[in-house]
């Protein structure tokens, strides 16, 4: 009996600290599109995430320093997408795929630029837990909820106050409006391009942290491809979250619990081929989407750019 | 005397003058009519003072002073604000968000908005605009719509009030509540610009107009200073015959002959069309069309009308019933086998299904026909033909074009309406399906396209009028279906044509007996 609550327990604990970077990814997708902005370089971002926030942290020794560089890495990312697509109107989907590939490639090379190629692989002290206070005491749910790595609860607060701002707050109102209807937002003096910068911006921070998260949580070392298609996943989460910040957090749940699930079936080896079961969570996409399908909706300017003079013929 | 002025103003898009030098002046108390065709700079020249294009060169006054506008926001502080053609709103929100957008609000990080709906129903109130303001707004219909655009600017405190082609999706009660309110604003302080190409509009409800053409000034006149006649000819230009015209003096004699007999050329029977995903577009539709019969059908933008001619053209197989052209099944042939046999077709949408902006005018000309005599043997074009009917068609249809070799996308959106119309009455097909056939064409064209349907009528051809333009089906019809929801509501002959009567079809209500 105990034995089971127990396993329960940590089962339940790996899936929230596994839930994070689907979280941060998920909820940095969202919002870029919120406004129109369709960022489908999420891979990449987090690669360079991973590369960056891992280099940082080993060369400063300080974690925090580690997670803003990675939160600028990805910033920077946003700030390309935003230019290239609200300022020169190019393709959304191209733009984001030359991002993609370029923060592929340089991900691997920054770390052989400046660690170079070692034998044993440079190692970070991974992220701590950090129980809070009182809470962390509450049988079961302390254990699972309150004794976690800090970064699960930020991205559980973040997705709760995105929320908020989304649907309680004038300013998310008109944030809502840009990516629904740019040309209303800007007939009534809203700044479609301002929200748009913003959110790209802000949304890559969210995504190149969700990808430091990897090296800082689970290895302690950046290793080539680590995302290992989380990036993807968060696409699709965003979608069959119906570009909800909560309906994200539920369904970043949903691929960890089967990312978690995946990897225990693995260990405890039950004569399943291990590559069938790294493809669970894709499986569980095209299911969870076909699920879903029709059922809910992105923002209807969504991979679209606004140019107020564009004069129909 | 004079609230704004705007002088010499110039816009060019991509190098092609829009707006030449155009001056613009509007009194205190006034709804100011501004007319022209499309392409007469009307929209653009608003859209200047709205801040959404930017102005090459001129200047603005507003109270004599001058002022510079450069974005929505610098007008709307100036007491400026516009209600577009096509409603700029957000599908997805309630009447209420879609009112404060971008207005300031007492309490932002809550979303109660007690304060400022207060505010809203005392502005309701005194300009008689009752909607409820919790409704998502992709539900409500156009007329509601509308309103929502009027009340959104009068929330924000307007002076001077745009309005761009108002009347688009109204029914004729809509278009008499819309006009009240407008006096009513007039009675309370406002100025408004009235853009629109309806001459009975202006008659009816317009102070003062100002007309465009080509982007430049043609004429400003006064209601009670000059006849109506002044009024007509200002709109209409010097060279329209008015006593020939069809728009002015009816249609007299032919008109009252008995519904012409002989076999349908376009039979429906209980056709009704159903998406994969279960949405009724329409329902039991049952009518036919004769020869020598103009059929319209009146409605609602958004009503069924372009699935109807969606289904008559054979791009989407009934669900239900059966569709017969010439006395055969639809689905017996494809649509490119209807187009070129048939069926003419002049669909709604200029921009996505009527016309190829990379194609020169002689191909889309003949495009439909383009596998058929005289243009074709069967497997090669003969393009020495194509180009002299293209002349022709250019030369009888007043296509303002340097040749038939000129690319498509460079002509102004009238005259690729013309190209449209030109291709499809050359076609001189048995059936015609006309959707909107006279959309953003200037008075002299739209009579001329009225001439070439009573032609084909006297030809014996049949007709299918898919129209927003009321008045436009009262004159030319035989009979008038009205569709609602994708359902015929009635279909009035002729001598039972009664503006009101449709309207109220047209909004839903269905007649007794």
């Amino acid at each position: 009996m105990d034995a089971i609550l127990v396993s329960i327990v940590a089962y339940a604990k790996l899936i929230l600290l596994s839930m994070v970077p689907f979280v941060l990814a998920g909820q940095g997708t969202m919002l870029g599109g919120r406004t129109g902005v369709f960022n489908v370089a999420q891979e990449g971002i987090m690669l360079v995430g991973a590369s960056v926030g891992f280099l940082v942290s080993y060369l400063s020794g300080s974690i925090v320093l580690g997670m803003a560089a990675a939160m600028a890495a990805g910033a920077l990312f946003g700030l390309a997408l935003a230019y290239f697509t609200t300022h020169l109107k190019m393709d959304q989907f191209v733009i984001g795929l030359a991002l993609f590939f370029i923060g592929v490639g340089l991900s691997t090379l920054l770390p052989k630029l400046i660690i170079g190629v070692t034998l044993t692989p440079p190692l970070v002290p991974t992220l701590k837990d950090l129980p809070v206070p009182l809470l962390s005491k509450i049988p079961l749910l302390g254990e699972i909820f309150f004794n976690q790595n800090v970064l699960v609860y930020v991205s559980i607060l973040v997705s709760v106050a995105l929320w908020w701002y989304l649907y309680r707050t004038k300013l998310g109102l008109e944030l809502r409006s840009v990516g629904e209807n740019p040309q209303a937002a800007d007939s009534l003096g809203i700044n479609v391009t301002r929200a748009r910068y913003w959110s790209a911006i802000i949304g890559g921070m969210m995504i190149g942290l969700a990808g430091a998260y990897l090296p800082m949580v689970y290895t302690g070392t950046f290793t080539e491809g680590m995302v290992k298609g989380r990036g993807w996943l968060a696409i699709a989460l965003t979608f069959f979250g119906g570009w909800k910040p909560l309906t994200i957090l539920y369904g970043a749940a949903f691929f960890a619990t089967i990312e978690v699930l995946a990897y225990r079936v693995q260990v405890v080896g039950t004569g399943i081929p291990y590559q069938f079961l790294l493809m669970l969570p894709y499986l569980a996409t095209i299911v969870v989407m076909i699920l879903t399908f029709g059922k809910t909706r992105a923002p209807a300017f969504l991979g679209q750019n606004y140019d107020r003079e564009r004069r129909a013929l | 005397m004079v609230i704004l002025r705007m002088e010499g103003i110039r816009k060019a898009f991509g190098g092609v003058p829009a707006l030449d030098g155009v001056h613009f002046e509007l009194h205190p108390n006034e709804i100011h009519g501004l007319l022209g065709g499309n392409g007469a700079g009307k929209t653009t020249l608003m859209n200047i003072l709205f801040g959404l294009y930017r102005m090459d060169s001129g200047d603005v006054f507003l109270h004599s002073k001058k002022i510079s506008i450069s974005a929505p926001r610098d007008a709307i502080a100036q007491r400026i604000n516009m209600v577009h053609q096509h409603f700029l709103q957000v599908d997805s929100f309630t009447v209420l968000e879609n009112i404060l957008m971008g207005a300031p609000l007492k309490e932002s990080l809550t979303m109660r908005f007690g304060e400022e709906e207060k505010k809203i129903a005392a502005i309701q109130k005194r300009f008689g605009l009752e909607i409820d303001l919790g409704a998502t707004l992709g539900d409500l219909p156009m007329g509601t719509r509308q309103k929502v655009e009027i009340l959104k600017a009068l929330y924000r405190g307007v002076e001077i009030l745009i309005l761009d082609e108002p009347t688009t999706n109204l029914t004729p009660q809509e278009v008499d509540a819309l006009f009240l309110s407008l006096r009513e604003m007039v009675k309370e302080g406002l100025s408004i610009v009235f853009i629109t190409h309806k001459l009975r509009e202006v008659l009816s409800v317009c102070d003062r107009i100002t007309v465009l053409r080509n982007g430049r000034n043609v004429t400003t006149l006064r209601k009670g200073e000059a006849p109506e006649e002044e009024f007509v000819r200002g709109m209409v230009g010097e060279e329209m015959n008015l006593e020939k015209s069809i728009l002015f003096s009816g249609i007299r004699e032919s008109r009252a002959a008995p519904l012409p007999g002989g076999e349908a050329l376009l039979k429906l029977e209980g056709a009704g069309l159903r998406t994969a995903d279960g949405l009724q577009r329409l329902k039991e539709l049952s009518f036919e069309v004769r020869p020598g019969e103009i059929f319209g059908v009146a409605g609602v933008a958004g009503n069924g009308q372009t699935e109807l001619a969606e289904l008559v053209l054979g791009l989407q197989p009934p669900t239900a019933g059966r569709v017969l052209v010439s006395g055969r099944d639809v689905r017996e042939r494809t649509t490119a086998q209807l187009l070129g046999e048939d069926v003419a077709y002049i669909p709604e949408d200029r921009l996505h299904d009527g016309f190829l902006p990379k194609a020169n005018i002689a191909q889309n000309l003949i495009l439909g026909a383009q596998r058929s005599r005289p243009y074709s043997n069967g497997w090669l074009i003969d393009w020495k033909t194509v180009f002299a009917s293209a002349q022709e068609m250019i030369a009888q249809y007043h296509i303002k074009t340097a040749g038939p070799g000129e690319v498509g996308g460079n002509l102004s959106g009238g005259n690729i309406q013309r190209v449209m119309i030109a291709r499809a009455f050359s076609r001189e097909a048995p059936l015609l399906v006309a959707h909107n056939p006279t959309r953003g064409l200037d008075i002299p064209s739209m009579d001329f396209v009225y001439s070439k349907f009573l032609e084909r009528k006297a030809a014996g051809r049949a007709s299918l009028l898919i129209s927003e333009d009321l008045d436009e089906l009262l004159l030319l019809c035989d009979r008038i279906g009205v569709i609602y929801k994708g359902e015929i509501l009635g279909i009035l002959p002729r001598e039972k044509f009664e503006k009101y009567a449709i309207g109220q079809l047209m909004s839903g209500v269905r007649r007794e007996a």
